[in-house]
């Protein structure tokens, strides 16, 4: 939680486990084999801190700058997002929205700015969720609480679903 | 990164309070359940978010979990994390499903007559006052469950002081983990009234 790892090694598999209001965010470079995963926990950061996976708006260059030293390029760079649900509700009053969407926002809008597309998106509603990032063939799934895993992201994603 | 740590006599009130909360909190469902409830004696430990949420197990693993917000001099969460086998157990006490909208009822009573009796001695204790908020139930993965709990009203959480105490329906195996989350905040009060 609140870290972010990455990898170039083919084969290997990074994962958020139990994403609840949290956002997993995975950065893609599918040339050069290089992904990125971010587990984004609050949508902005108080000031000064060395947590930079834990607030969306430091995470999102953090993450890019790690994998930029792994040999992915900027403009090559596709996103995709999980999580963000809201499984409870604390009564807040009605115009503080809930921390899942405000995570997922302050995600995008930080991609936006880095002028990263979004490719793949598994967010809201009100279960928890993992996700997985596969480097090499640069798959990314996500799966609910007893249900099954989804492909969202990666070479097979269309072959798979016919198949299904 | 510095992070608060709660002394070993502050830890051992917060765990003497639990006890007590708790204590009270286990006849209170013993009551509901026509039979006894053992309890473990609580834990109490302060510890950073991914930490708090490691030590309560598999963060892939089912839960049934039922959310008693707590609003009032401290802001804070009673959870109640059910593992899959036990809730059923513990619903069929009252012929009950887990998954069925009555065995959810059910589960949703347990979590508010727990959390409630535990909340009503911390407040007459400290003289706080606190209010539970209608209780939640989900069935979803633990790691889930505790971050959004943790992190659910968008505070920022360092660390999350976790008072777990473990609840035994005698009779049946059945047990389940009781906590007590406080908010930011939250924990200093609950020391400053008790004059730690």
């Amino acid at each position: 939680m609140g870290e972010i790892v990455s990898s170039a090694n083919a084969g290997d598999v990074l994962a958020c486990v139990g994403l609840g209001s949290c956002i997993g965010l995975a950065l893609i470079d599918r040339r050069a084999g290089v992904a990125g995963l971010a587990h984004v926990m609050l949508p902005v950061s108080p000031g000064e801190t060395d947590q930079v996976g834990k607030f969306a708006d430091l995470a999102v260059p953090a993450l890019v700058e790690e994998i930029g030293r792994l040999g992915a390029a900027k403009h090559r760079l596709d996103a995709v997002l999980v999580g963000g649900a809201a499984m409870f509700s604390f009564g807040t009053t009605g115009t503080t929205q809930e921390i899942g969407k405000r995570n997922e926002e302050a995600v995008r809008s930080a991609l936006d700015a880095t002028r990263i597309p979004v490719r793949a998106a598994e967010t809201g509603g009100d279960r928890g969720r993992t996700m997985r990032v596969h480097v090499g063939t640069s798959r990314v799934t996500s799966r609910e609480a007893a249900g099954a895993e989804i492909e969202l992201y990666g070479d097979l994603a269309i072959d798979l679903r016919r198949a299904a | 990164m510095s992070t608060p740590i709660y002394s070993d006599v502050q830890l051992d009130a917060l765990r003497e309070l639990a006890n007590i909360g708790s204590g009270q909190a286990a006849a209170a469902l013993s009551q509901l359940l026509g039979r006894p409830v053992d309890i473990s004696v609580p834990t109490a430990a302060a510890l950073p978010l991914a930490d708090a949420v490691a030590v309560s197990g598999d963060p892939d693993a089912p839960r049934y979990g039922i959310l008693v917000p707590i609003i009032g001099d401290m802001d804070a969460s009673v959870v109640l994390l059910v593992p899959e086998e036990d809730a059923v157990t513990l619903t069929s006490v009252f012929g009950l499903e887990p998954a069925s909208e009555d065995g959810r009822s059910m589960l949703a009573e347990v979590g508010n007559i727990l959390g409630t009796s535990y909340i009503n001695v911390l407040a007459q204790m400290t003289g706080m006052g606190m209010e539970p908020a209608p209780p939640q139930v989900t069935h979803d993965m633990l790691g889930a469950i505790l971050a959004s709990v943790l992190l659910g009203r968008g505070d920022d959480v360092d660390v999350a002081l976790v008072l777990d105490s473990a609840l035994e329906v005698e009779g049946e195996s059945c047990s389940m983990s009781f906590l007590l989350l406080p908010q930011p905040g939250g924990v200093d009060e609950l020391l400053g009234r008790i004059g730690l």
